[in-house]
């Protein structure tokens, strides 16, 4: 019970962790929009952000890993 | 092999062709939303309307949060902390709501005594294209509350476990993608370029 507890906190902060990056990347952008303006920067930013999207809150890898969490299945 | 035994293994193969199956229509759908960053760089080049850059901030972190909520709802149906998935589901779908408010009445000015929108669809090349990116978008976004609206009231009604729940890791995987498709949307409408005179 404890552990299951500990995995689920976890979990909650690793989606935490994960929204904060992508709000700080967020603002990052904003700024490197007004002094840099380059359309190379702004898209590796973007491309980073999606990536963490589709590893973490898409969980892609579940494709071909499709026991390793969440359902029992 | 036991009949709860074959009821998993049926399980097992069905959850994993319903995800190879929702990640087809998210490749068939980025051609869609591709097609439409190819055309506003076609068209626009390195020039951009002048768009509310406060609006666009707010909506797209707006937008940001909702899929923090998503991802808490998932994960506490996931762990059977059914308390964190339905709060989950209801402030994204909140979220969800304002982003949509956020773009319908003030970036397209639907409400001009409210908010003078910058745009119409009319207005040559920036409108059409800032019309079409978002209006396909919020189309996304309407059938996401719809979905978020039917999976809240299946869980309300126990419809889903910590081991099956597909309903909620479609929801929230295609809520997901809606965000993942303004990711790329957000710079290329609002920060990249220079404002068009």
């Amino acid at each position: 019970m404890a552990a299951h507890s500990r995995t689920r906190s976890a979990a909650y902060r690793r989606s935490a962790t994960v929204a904060l990056v992508l709000a700080l990347l967020t603002v990052i952008e904003f700024f490197a929009a007004l002094y840099f303006n380059s359309i190379v920067i702004l898209m590796l930013m973007a491309l980073f952000k999606a990536v963490l999207v589709l590893n973490y809150f898409m969980h892609v890898s579940r494709l071909w890993t499709p026991d390793e969490e969440g359902h029992e299945a | 092999m036991s009949a709860v035994a074959a009821t998993i293994d049926q399980y097992r193969r069905q959850l994993r062709i319903n995800r190879m199956g929702l990640w087809l229509f998210f490749i068939s759908e980025a051609f869609l939303f591709g097609g439409l960053l190819v055309v506003r760089f076609y068209l626009w080049g390195n020039t951009r309307p002048e768009l509310d850059q406060v609006i666009g901030l707010i909506v797209t972190s707006v937008l940001l949060a909702s899929s923090f909520s998503m991802n808490l709802a998932e994960t506490g149906m996931e762990y059977n902390d059914r308390k964190t998935f339905s709060r989950g589901l209801i402030m994204t779908f909140i979220f969800g709501l304002i982003f949509l408010i956020g773009v319908v009445i003030f970036e397209w000015g639907l409400i001009p005594s409210l908010y003078e929108g910058h745009l119409k669809p009319s207005s040559g090349v920036y409108g059409a294209v800032v019309f079409a990116m978002t209006g396909m978008h919020a189309l996304h976004v309407i059938t996401g509350l719809i979905f978020i609206a039917i999976v809240w009231n299946l869980g309300r009604k126990g419809h889903y476990s910590s081991e099956r729940h597909w309903g909620v890791e479609s929801c929230a995987i295609y809520w997901h993608y809606v965000d993942l498709v303004w990711i790329f949307f957000y710079p290329a409408l609002y920060l990249i370029g220079h404002v068009a005179h």
